[in-house]
Order: structure tokens, then C-alpha cells, then sequence
């Protein structure tokens, strides 16, 4: 009875798994695309691309190539595939900040324009649903609010993340308001300070030249 | 402290924040930063009918210098068909949802009249929403799915709004480092210019009164 029940659960978990949309974008030969994620500290990543064959049926001609890097802010390489037509990587990110993955098409004399579907998934939407699924007899219905439960916390930490960033930014606002009062200041002294120069050098120089 | 430098060449480039969430009842969430040199499309797939398609998109870079005279980016989003569902001109941020007549690709692209390339930031949401029909066709599906899918669309618009609010946040410290900065440079380059004018000043009275040129009537 409860193998029959997470079969049935199994078979409904799969059945609405399976579809999932990713992201189309061209790329012609010869030209490189760049991708920047921003990723935060310690949140798991994962990226799919795949070269759409543009015969459907047919083998994929072999200019319909791509090579692929990840590095991150700082320039440290993560993924690195060469002439390929599809793939993955996934890692934690180890340093917040922007991630690049580019994409570069080789060479094709009749320029070919290349359509990439390309996928790249961070934090909650990179958790791995499958596997929790898998624990025990874990209901659909339960997995579905548990995917609401782990977005709604997402939200939140965005929320302290977006007032903390607003926090930054009054406090660089209220320093850009304090220095252009002071800088506003220091030239009203500065014009006085060398309008009193010019007058008493001129002084000088007419006394010494017996002028006044 | 991030420091968001692109620098624009004719490379473009992309960037990409995903939540996809997995459920057949095809939500998908996109968040792309792109730098638009003059034209970049976008494709999402859009899998029902009646799906809604809801987004929004930010000019980060706007890298002018006197700020008045930028015409904006202009924006649209074409179904599958050829006609256009939605178009925005000469903006420099804004929303967009519309209702997909026929399930397929959609394609949405920027177009930058301007010459200097701009990086925007947007962010495209598929819901979709199964409604009786569904439910029929499909009898191991319950009515609470409908009440669980709306809450869910009901949380992707929060996101959705999190992430306009996020991009808008990102173009406003842009404007205010760059405030900050010229505050410092453009004051220090007024007293340099003002030392710099009253030394000449000096100079020339100077230069009237030497005994080489011929003033000595003076």
C-alpha cells in the first residue's frame, strides 16, 4: 500500500517536473556572448546550455559548436568545456559577487547564427526537489507547499538584503550632502583667501616699484 | 562593496538570476541584465495558452553625462504569431504583464537609439494558472492545486516586484557614487582653476608694469 502510494506519487511528481523552460538566445559565429549572475555567498549554482539543433531529426552540423567558461568576479575559472554541444556545471559559490559564464561560437565562413537554450538556476530554484521527494512518503501536495515555504524565505532575505543595501545608500547620501556643504564652504574661503593674495602682492609689488 | 564597471565593448554581455520553478504548471522566472548596444532579443517559451506573462526592466548603466537628452530604451514583446503584445518606448525602467493568446515562443527585445551602450536589467515571469479545464482532463489533480498555483503566482509577483525594486536600487547608487565623485572632482578642479585664473591675473599686471614692454608711461 505504501509502495503503491509513492509510485503514484512518484509518477505524479514526474509527470509535473518534467517540463521545464529555459532561456533562448542567439549567438553568431565568431562572436562571444557573456553571462553575469549575480550569486550570493555560499548558494548552490547550477547552469545547463544545449545548442538547439535547427534541423530537428537530423545530426547536428558540426559548425553548431560552442565553448563555454564560468569565472567568477575575481577572474577564478569555475567550468571550462571546449566545442561542445551541450552541458552542465554546478558548484557553491565561494565568493559573492558576479559570476560570467561566456559563450564563444568558433568560426563559420557563411556566417551561422546559433540558438542557444541555456539555463542557470541559483539558491532555492538549484535545490535538488527530486531527492527530498524521494525521502519517505513525501506527499505532492506537502512538496509543493514546501517549495512555497523555501521561496517565501527567499523573499525575506531579499527584503534584508534590498534594506540593508537602502541603508548603504543613505549613509553615502548624507556623506555626499555633508561634503558638498563643506567643499561649498572651502571655496567661498578659497575665492576670498586668494582674491586677498592678489590684492597684497599687487600691493607690494606697486610699493616697490614707488608706483603708490 | 560591488563595484558594477562594464566595460562596453562590442562583446555583450548577460546577466542571468533563475528561479525556475519546477512545477509542470510552468511557472518560469527569469531575471537578465543585458548590455544593449543597439538591439538585443530575448526568447522565453511560453507552454499554455491564457498563461500570464508578467516583467519589468531597468536602464542600470545610463551612463550620460548631462542626463537630460537620453531618449530611453525602447522595448517589445512579439508572440509567436509576429504581432506585438507589448511595446514601451524611450524609457529608462518599467513594467509589463500581458495574457498569452497562443501557447509558444515569445520573443522580447531592447532596442538602444542612443550611441552608448546601456546595461538593462529586467526580468520576465511565465504563470500559469490551471483553471477546470485542466482539472477534468487530469483526475489525479485536486482543487487545492488551483488555491496552491494562485498562491504561488501570488508569491512570484512579490519576487517579481522584489527584483524591479532591486535593479532600480542598483541604478540609483550608480547615480549616487557617481554624484559623489564628481561632488569631490569638480570642486577640486574649481579651485585649481580659480588659483590657476588669479595667478595669471597676476602675471599679466605684472607683465604691464615691466620695464621690457613699452608702458612705462604708466
Amino acid at each position: 500500500m505504501v509502495g503503491l502510494r509513492l509510485l503514484l506519487a512518484a509518477v505524479i511528481a514526474g509527470f509535473l517536473l518534467s517540463t521545464s523552460e529555459s532561456l533562448r538566445f542567439e549567438l553568431q559565429s565568431g562572436h562571444t556572448k557573456c553571462i553575469v549572475e549575480d550569486v550570493k555567498n555560499n548558494a548552490m549554482t547550477v547552469g545547463k546550455y544545449s545548442v538547439v539543433n535547427p534541423n530537428e531529426g537530423q545530426p547536428m552540423p558540426d559548425s553548431h559548436k560552442l565553448t563555454v567558461r564560468v569565472t567568477s568576479h575575481h577572474g577564478n575559472n569555475y567550468h571550462y568545456s571546449q566545442l561542445v554541444e551541450s552541458g552542465q556545471y554546478a558548484f557553491v559559490a565561494a565568493e559573492e559577487g558576479d559570476y560570467m559564464a561566456c559563450f564563444w561560437a568558433p568560426d563559420h565562413k557563411p556566417q551561422t547564427t546559433l540558438t542557444i537554450e541555456f539555463d542557470w538556476k541559483t539558491g532555492v530554484a538549484a535545490k535538488d526537489w527530486s531527492n527530498v521527494a524521494k525521502k519517505g512518503t513525501v506527499d505532492v501536495m506537502e512538496l509543493e507547499l514546501k517549495k512555497l515555504f523555501d521561496t517565501v524565505t527567499s523573499i525575506h532575505e531579499e527584503m534584508s538584503y534590498l534594506r540593508g543595501r537602502e541603508e548603504e545608500m543613505q549613509d553615502l547620501n548624507r556623506t555626499t550632502n555633508s561634503r558638498m556643504a563643506t567643499l561649498s564652504l572651502l571655496s567661498l574661503f578659497v575665492c576670498l583667501g586668494v582674491a586677498g593674495m592678489q590684492l597684497w602682492h599687487l600691493k607690494t609689488f606697486f610699493e616697490k616699484k614707488k608706483l603708490i | 562593496m560591488e563595484k558594477r564597471k562594464r566595460f562596453e565593448t562590442a562583446k555583450i554581455y548577460v546577466a542571468y538570476g533563475f528561479l525556475l520553478s519546477l512545477f509542470g504548471n510552468g511557472s518560469v522566472a527569469t531575471a537578465l541584465s543585458i548590455t544593449v548596444t543597439e538591439f538585443e532579443c530575448v526568447s522565453e517559451q511560453v507552454l499554455h495558452e491564457g498563461d500570464t506573462v508578467s516583467g519589468n526592466f531597468v536602464a542600470i548603466d545610463h551612463d550620460i553625462f548631462w542626463s537630460s537628452d537620453h531618449p530611453g530604451i525602447d522595448f517589445t514583446a512579439t508572440a509567436p504569431g509576429g504581432s506585438i503584445v507589448s511595446s514601451l518606448k524611450g524609457t529608462s525602467g518599467d513594467k509589463f504583464k500581458f495574457k498569452a493568446q497562443k501557447s509558444g515562443i515569445y520573443k522580447f527585445c531592447f532596442r538602444n537609439p542612443a550611441s552608448t551602450p546601456e546595461t538593462v536589467s529586467f526580468y520576465i515571469h511565465v504563470g500559469h494558472i490551471p483553471n477546470e479545464h485542466d482539472l477534468a482532463k487530469d483526475e489525479h489533480m485536486d482543487p487545492l492545486n488551483i488555491k496552491i498555483a494562485e498562491l504561488r503566482e501570488a508569491l512570484e509577483a512579490i519576487t517579481t516586484e522584489q527584483k524591479f525594486l532591486k535593479a532600480r536600487d542598483a541604478r540609483h547608487r550608480y547615480t549616487n557614487v557617481s554624484t559623489n565623485k564628481r561632488v569631490i572632482y569638480f570642486t577640486l578642479a574649481e579651485y585649481l582653476v580659480f588659483a590657476g585664473a588669479s595667478a595669471l591675473q597676476v602675471l599679466y599686471i605684472r607683465n604691464l608694469f615691466s620695464k621690457s614692454v613699452a608702458y612705462n608711461r604708466v
